[in-house]
C-alpha cells in the first residue's frame, strides 16, 4: 500500500517516461549496435513544455497528467520512427516530405530578405540604376484633332485639314470621347487613351504648331504640342515606398536563386531521359 | 475537443508575419495630395475582384502567389504564375481591389501548413494529404471541400468561429501592410477590401466589400464570414457599423447573380413578403454598383427574358443551367433574378410600389481570378484558378468547382475590367465614382465610353469640348434626368475602340421602362453603328458587321467596323408619365475567343460545339428617368 502511492506517483514522472521510453527505444534496437548520438532521445523539460504549451494553445487548457503522458509517449514514438524512417530512407521516395523540406529550405533562404531594411545608399543606387523607372512621367501638354480610322481617304482629309489649320483656319474633326485640350498629361496616360505609338510619335512632333496627321490605336490625328516637360529626376523621399518594395521583391527572389544555386555547386545532377 | 486543431500553428506563423509588418512607416507613403481634376477627365481601369493565395479555395486549386505577387502584377511587373509561366500584363491596371474570400481568410493554407499531427479530423488529415500530393491532389481536396461547405458538411474543426477569426485577423493586419505599401496615390490605387461569400444551399449571393479608407480605420474592423443566413442584413449591418464608428465608406458589390438561381434579384423581400422601402433603401445605398459581368459568366442579359435581343446570352453558356454548386438545377423561372436588365425593370415596379428603387446601381466587369493574376484578354488569359492556367487540356475539362455538371472549361469568359470615369486615381476619388455609379463594365477590351442624358443635346453639341458640355448640362452614366425637362431626353453617346483592340460594330441603347399598364418592358435601340451608309436596317434590324477572324490563326482585322462611333440620340419613343433607364451597350467587331488563342498554341482538335470567336462588349451604368 505503501509502496503503490510512490510508485504511481513515478509513473507520473516525466523522467521516468523518458528512461523507460529510452530503455524501450534501446531495446527496440538493440539488434544495431547504439549511435548514442543519434540512438538517444532526449524529452527534457523545453521539449515538455513545448508540448504542453502547443496543447494549451490548441484546446485551450492545460493537459492533465495523463494527457502529458500521452503527448510524451506519442512524441517518443515520433522521433524514434522518424529516425528509424530516415535510416531507411524513407523520406526520400516521399513527395510530401521532399516538398516540405524544400519549403522549410526556402523559407530558410528568404528569411533574411524579408525582414532586413535597405538603406539610403542601397536605395538611392538603385534609383540610378534605372532613373526612368522612379522619375515621374514626362508631361506633355497638347492640343487633337481626330480624324477617324488611318485610311486613304483621311489621310488625305488630314493633309487639306492641316492647311488649313495652318492659315488659322478652324477644323472640326471626328467626334470622340477624346479631350481637344490636355494640360501636363503624363505619358502612360496618353498611352492608356491612344496606345503607345502616339507616345512615341508626340516625342518626335516639333511643338508650336499644327503637325500631323499622326497615327495612334485609334486613328488619325492632328496635334500641335504647346509644351513639353522631362521626367522629373526622382527624389529617395518621394519614391521610397516604391523603390523599397521593389528592393524586397528582388532581394527575396535573388536570395531564393542564389541560395539554390550554392546548394546546387555541391550536386552533380545527371539527367537521363527516355528515349 | 478536435476543434482547433490547426490554430495552434497559424497563430504562430500570422503573429511572425505580422510582428515583421508593424515596421512598416507610415511617412514613407508620402503623403502624396493628388490634384482632383473638375470632372472626370480619364478612365481609369481596374478589376474589384481579384484573390490569391489567402483565399481559401485559390490557394487549394494550388495558388500560391500571395497579395504582393498579384499588385506587382497589376501594378505591369513581370511574375511568374503558379505554373511557373512568366506573366506581365501588356498594359497596367490603374487600381486593384484583392477581394479574398473572409470566409476562411487564409484557412487552406493554414491547413496545409499545419502539422499533420495536430490535424485529428480524419476528414481534414485526407484533404491534407490530397493537398500535398500536389496541384491535381490539391484540386481535387478544393472540390470535395467547396461540395461540403455547399451542402453545410465541413468538419466542425473547419468552422470553430473563434479560431477563424483569431487566424482572419492576424492575415488581414498583414494583408492591410502589404496592399498599403503598393497604394501609390496618383498612380496605382489599391484598395482594402474581402470577399462576403453569402451562399443558400449553393446559390450565389456573393458580394465584394470594398473601403474608401486606410488601414488606420479599416484596421479597426476585420473581414466577417457569412453564415447560413439567406440575406444580406449581416454584411449591411457590419457596413453600417463601421461608418459610424470610424466615420469611413465603405461598399459593396454584387455579383455572379447567374448562378444565384433566381435570388439575387429579387421581386420580394428575401425569404417572402412584399419588399419593404426600408430593404430597398438600405440595398440601394450600400450596393451603387454590380459586377455583370467576370470569368464566371456575363448576366446582363439572357435570350429567355430579351427574345428580341440577338446580341443577348453573351457568356451564358454553362452557367445558365444551375448554382454555383451545381446542386440546384435552373428552371426559367429563375433567370428574371438572376440578369441585370431584368433587376433594372425589377427596381422600377418595386420604385413604382414602395417609392424607392432597390436596384438602382450601375454596372462594372471584373475577373474573379483566383490566380493572383487580374487577366481578361483573350490573349492572354490565366484562367480562373491555377487549375486552368493555360495548358491543352483546360478548354475542354470538365471543370469540378464543386461538382459542377455540364460545365467546361471554355464556357470560362476572360472577361472583364472595370471602367471608372474619376477625377484622380486615388482610393477617394475612385470610390466616389463608384458610389455615383460613373463607371462601365467591359468584358476585357478597354474601350473608351462616355454617355450625357439631358433635354436639350442636339447633334451639333458633338464638337469642340463637348464633354464640359455633357456635364454642364446633363447627366453622366449612372445619373438621374432632372424632371420637367421639354420634349423627350436626348443623350450624347460617343465611343471609342481599345487603342490596341478591335474596331467598334454598333452602339445600342438598352431602354427599361414601365408601361401605363404596369408592365415592365424593355427594348433595344441601335442608335449608331460602323458603315451606317452600307448597312441599312431591315426588318427593325441592323445588318451584321460581317467577320475578319482567322480562326485557325487566332486574328482578326480591324477592315470592318469603326473605331469611333458617337451620335445624339432622342427617345423616339418618350412617355414622360413613366419611369424608364437606358443604359449603352458597346459591341466590338467578332474576334477570337482565348480558347481560340489556346486551340493554336497547344495545337489543339477541338469539338464543334466550342465557339471560337465572339462579340465582346461595353455595358454603362444606366441613366434614369422618374417623372416629376
Amino acid at each position: 500500500m505503501n509502496l503503490a502511492q510512490p510508485g504511481r506517483q513515478l509513473l507520473r514522472e516525466p523522467l521516468v517516461h523518458f528512461l523507460i521510453a529510452g530503455a524501450a527505444v534501446f531495446w527496440l534496437l538493440s539488434g544495431r549496435a547504439p549511435d548514442l548520438g543519434e540512438r538517444r532521445i532526449v524529452v527534457n523539460e523545453q521539449v515538455v513544455s513545448g508540448l504542453v504549451q502547443r496543447w494549451t494553445d490548441t484546446f485551450r487548457r492545460p493537459p492533465s497528467q495523463d494527457e502529458i503522458d500521452g503527448l510524451i509517449r506519442d512524441y517518443v514514438q515520433d522521433q524514434v520512427y522518424y529516425r528509424e524512417a530516415l535510416s531507411l530512407g524513407l523520406d526520400q521516395e516521399d513527395e510530401v516530405v521532399v516538398r516540405r523540406m524544400r519549403r522549410k529550405m526556402e523559407s530558410l533562404a528568404v528569411a533574411e530578405a524579408e525582414s532586413a531594411e535597405p538603406g539610403d545608399a542601397v536605395l538611392q543606387a538603385m534609383i540610378d540604376k534605372d532613373p526612368a523607372r522612379y522619375s515621374d512621367d514626362a508631361r506633355t501638354s497638347f492640343d487633337q484633332i481626330y480624324l477617324g480610322a488611318d485610311n486613304p481617304a483621311n489621310r488625305a482629309a488630314a493633309d487639306a485639314a492641316l492647311t488649313r489649320l495652318r492659315k488659322g483656319e478652324q477644323v472640326a474633326g471626328v467626334a470622340a470621347p477624346l479631350p481637344s485640350h490636355q494640360d501636363e498629361a503624363s505619358d502612360e496616360a496618353i498611352a492608356g487613351t491612344y496606345g503607345d505609338e502616339f507616345v512615341l510619335a508626340l516625342r518626335r512632333t516639333p511643338p508650336g504648331q499644327w503637325a500631323g496627321p499622326v497615327a495612334s490605336g485609334l486613328g488619325l490625328h492632328l496635334v500641335r504640342i504647346a509644351a513639353r516637360t522631362a521626367p522629373t529626376k526622382p527624389s529617395l523621399d518621394k519614391v521610397r515606398q516604391r523603390v523599397t518594395n521593389d528592393w524586397r521583391a528582388a532581394a527575396i527572389a535573388r536570395a531564393r536563386d542564389e541560395s539554390y544555386r550554392r546548394i546546387l555547386e555541391g550536386y552533380d545532377v545527371v539527367i537521363v531521359r527516355p528515349k | 475537443m478536435r476543434k482547433t486543431a490547426l490554430f495552434a500553428a497559424t497563430m504562430l506563423m500570422g503573429s511572425m508575419l505580422v510582428a515583421g509588418c508593424e515596421r512598416v512607416d507610415q511617412a514613407m507613403r508620402g503623403d502624396t495630395k493628388v490634384a482632383e481634376t473638375a470632372y472626370p477627365e480619364r478612365v481609369y481601369w481596374g478589376d474589384t475582384h481579384l484573390h490569391t493565395s489567402n483565399s481559401v479555395d485559390a490557394f487549394g486549386f494550388g495558388n500560391r502567389l500571395d497579395p504582393e505577387a498579384a499588385l506587382r502584377f497589376a501594378r505591369g511587373e513581370e511574375v511568374a504564375s503558379t505554373t511557373g509561366t512568366k506573366a506581365k500584363l501588356a498594359r497596367p491596371l490603374d487600381f486593384l481591389v484583392i477581394a479574398d474570400h473572409a470566409e476562411g481568410l487564409g484557412a487552406t493554407k493554414a491547413l496545409y501548413e499545419a502539422p499533420r499531427l495536430l490535424i485529428t479530423d480524419p476528414t481534414m488529415r485526407r484533404w491534407y494529404d490530397m493537398m500535398h500530393e500536389g496541384p491535381e491532389g490539391s484540386q481535387r481536396a478544393m472540390a470535395e471541400i467547396l461540395d461540403a461547405r455547399g451542402r453545410n458538411a465541413l468538419p466542425e474543426a473547419m468552422l470553430n468561429q473563434a479560431d477563424a477569426a483569431k487566424r482572419t485577423k492576424s492575415v488581414w493586419n498583414d494583408h492591410i501592410d502589404t496592399v498599403e505599401r503598393y497604394n501609390e496615390p496618383g498612380k496605382f490605387t489599391a484598395f482594402l477590401g474581402f470577399e462576403y461569400t453569402l451562399m443558400q444551399g449553393g446559390n450565389n449571393l456573393h458580394r465584394n466589400v470594398i473601403f474608401r479608407d486606410g488601414p488606420d480605420r479599416v484596421k479597426t474592423v476585420t473581414p466577417i464570414d457569412p453564415t447560413y443566413k439567406a440575406t444580406p442584413d449581416e454584411i449591411w449591418a457590419y457596413m453600417e457599423a463601421y461608418e459610424k464608428a470610424t466615420g469611413g465608406k465603405v461598399l459593396a458589390i454584387p455579383h455572379n447573380s447567374n448562378l444565384s438561381n433566381g435570388l439575387m434579384f429579387e421581386l420580394t423581400q428575401p425569404g417572402g413578403g412584399p419588399m419593404t422601402a426600408d430593404y430597398a433603401r438600405r440595398r440601394a445605398r450600400l450596393e451603387p454598383v454590380v459586377e455583370v459581368t467576370q470569368i464566371k459568366g456575363d448576366s446582363e442579359s439572357h435570350p429567355f427574358l430579351s427574345p428580341n435581343d440577338e446580341f443577348s446570352g453573351y457568356g451564358t453558356a454553362g452557367w445558365e443551367l444551375n448554382n454555383l454548386i451545381g446542386n440546384q438545377p435552373k428552371v426559367p423561372g429563375m433567370y428574371a433574378g438572376e440578369y441585370v436588365r431584368e433587376a433594372l425593370k425589377r427596381g422600377l415596379l418595386i420604385e413604382q410600389r414602395t417609392g424607392v428603387n432597390p436596384y438602382k446601381f450601375g454596372m462594372i466587369g471584373s475577373t474573379d481570378s483566383h490566380t493572383s493574376l487580374a487577366t481578361a484578354d483573350d490573349n492572354q488569359f490565366f484562367g480562373k484558378h491555377s487549375g486552368n492556367e493555360p495548358k491543352a487540356e483546360r478548354a475542354t475539362q470538365q471543370q469540378n468547382l464543386g461538382t459542377n455538371r455540364n460545365r467546361f472549361g471554355w464556357q470560362y469568359l476572360a472577361s472583364g475590367y472595370a471602367g471608372v470615369w474619376a477625377k484622380a486615381n486615388t482610393r477617394g476619388a475612385i470610390f466616389d465614382a463608384l458610389m455615383r455609379k460613373e463607371v462601365y463594365a467591359t468584358t476585357g477590351p478597354r474601350m473608351t465610353v462616355r454617355v450625357f442624358g439631358g433635354w436639350d443635346f442636339t447633334a451639333g453639341d458633338l464638337t469642340g469640348d463637348w464633354v464640359k458640355a455633357g456635364y454642364a448640362r446633363g447627366v453622366p452614366m449612372g445619373g438621374e434626368l432632372k424632371a420637367g425637362g421639354k420634349g423627350a431626353p436626348s443623350f450624347i453617346l460617343s465611343a471609342l475602340k481599345d487603342p490596341i483592340g478591335a474596331n467598334l460594330d454598333r452602339v445600342q441603347v438598352v431602354k427599361g421602362w414601365i408601361d401605363r399598364a404596369g408592365v415592365a418592358r424593355e427594348k433595344v435601340f441601335d442608335v449608331v453603328w460602323s458603315d451606317m451608309d452600307r448597312r441599312k436596317p431591315a426588318g427593325g434590324k441592323v445588318p451584321t458587321v460581317g467577320d475578319t477572324v482567322d480562326v485557325m490563326k487566332a486574328t482578326y482585322a480591324n477592315s470592318i467596323g469603326a473605331p469611333s462611333l458617337a451620335t445624339v440620340w432622342r427617345d423616339p419613343e418618350f412617355d414622360p408619365s413613366v419611369r424608364a433607364f437606358y443604359y449603352v451597350r458597346v459591341i466590338e467587331i467578332p474576334t477570337p475567343s482565348w480558347v481560340a488563342y489556346d486551340r493554336l498554341r497547344f495545337n489543339l482538335t477541338l469539338p464543334p460545339e466550342i465557339p471560337l470567336k465572339q462579340q465582346e462588349r461595353a455595358y454603362t451604368s444606366p441613366i434614369w428617368y422618374t417623372p416629376g
